[in-house]
């Protein structure tokens, strides 16, 4: 059917083609793959989850969050160790911390202005949590809110806790 | 002369498939990078145990807290809960 030379370049041309359609295999499975899962939000839900925990059990919370006036400057400075979290969990990472989070309680009787808050870690993370939602900013950090209620003695509060991840290296590609 | 007319007509067909061919290529690799950005964000709801319904640590706590509540308090929750629906 073919000359000599016509069929060599057919069969040339059609190893040319297996090694392309092999090379975009490759590339689909090497960019899924290599696409690194963003596991932040879960990250914040849970630290979020291990804070309230800290503060709040059955309803009621904590004792050593009150001292005889207020709320306690001595638990606030030392709410890391009260509730054993720990903000540096890489070596890499500890000339710029990865985590912010701030905790803000509310009494009932006003649930606009916060009566006390305890932030913790670096607070630079929060000016790239107001811009998030501008589209190139989008994955610079993850920023996750929750609320709940909680009694101390005869007084209802609203707890917000906000955490900020970065961690974009690892995360985001 | 139809030799050769042949010819060409059979050299087109090959480079129109191969166009053909690396273009489907091309939007797979890039079908496939964005399916990677889409889906690889995990979140909490994504990792549903087997309940029936989800639940909520800290939807737990208010709800132990609404309970122990006077119907005052409970008010101050219910509007709080309708406000930031």
């Amino acid at each position: 059917m073919y000359k000599k030379g016509g069929s060599k370049v057919i069969a040339l041309y059609w190893f040319v083609i297996l090694m392309i359609i092999a090379g975009g295999i490759f590339s689909m499975v090497y960019s899924f793959y290599h696409y690194p899962y963003d596991v932040r939000e879960l990250e914040g839900e849970i630290m979020i989850n291990k804070i309230a925990d800290c503060l709040s059990s059955q309803g009621n919370m904590s004792s050593g969050l009150f001292a005889e006036e207020g709320f306690s400057e001595s638990y606030k400075n030392n709410f890391l160790n009260e509730c054993h979290i720990n903000l540096n969990v890489e070596e890499s990472w500890n000339k710029e911390p990865q985590y912010y989070f701030e905790v803000n309680f509310y009494k009932s009787e006003n649930l606009e202005n916060s009566v006390f808050n305890i932030p913790k870690g670096n607070l630079n993370l929060m000016a790239d949590c107001n811009i998030q939602e501008e589209k190139e900013y989008k994955r610079e950090v993850k920023c996750t809110e929750e609320n709940f209620f909680s009694f101390h003695g005869e007084d209802l509060y609203l707890i917000k806790i906000l955490t900020v991840i970065k961690k974009t290296e690892k995360n985001v590609k | 002369m139809l030799n050769k007319r042949a010819q060409m007509s059979e050299i087109m067909m090959w480079i129109v498939a191969t166009i053909i061919i690396l273009s489907i290529l091309l939007i797979f690799v890039y079908a496939s990078s964005l399916l990677a950005q889409k889906t690889k964000i995990i979140k909490a709801q994504d990792l549903k145990i087997n309940l029936e319904e989800e639940v909520n640590s800290l939807d737990t706590k208010t709800l132990i807290t609404y309970n122990l509540a006077s119907e005052s308090e409970k008010s101050i929750i219910d509007r709080w809960g309708v406000e930031n629906e």
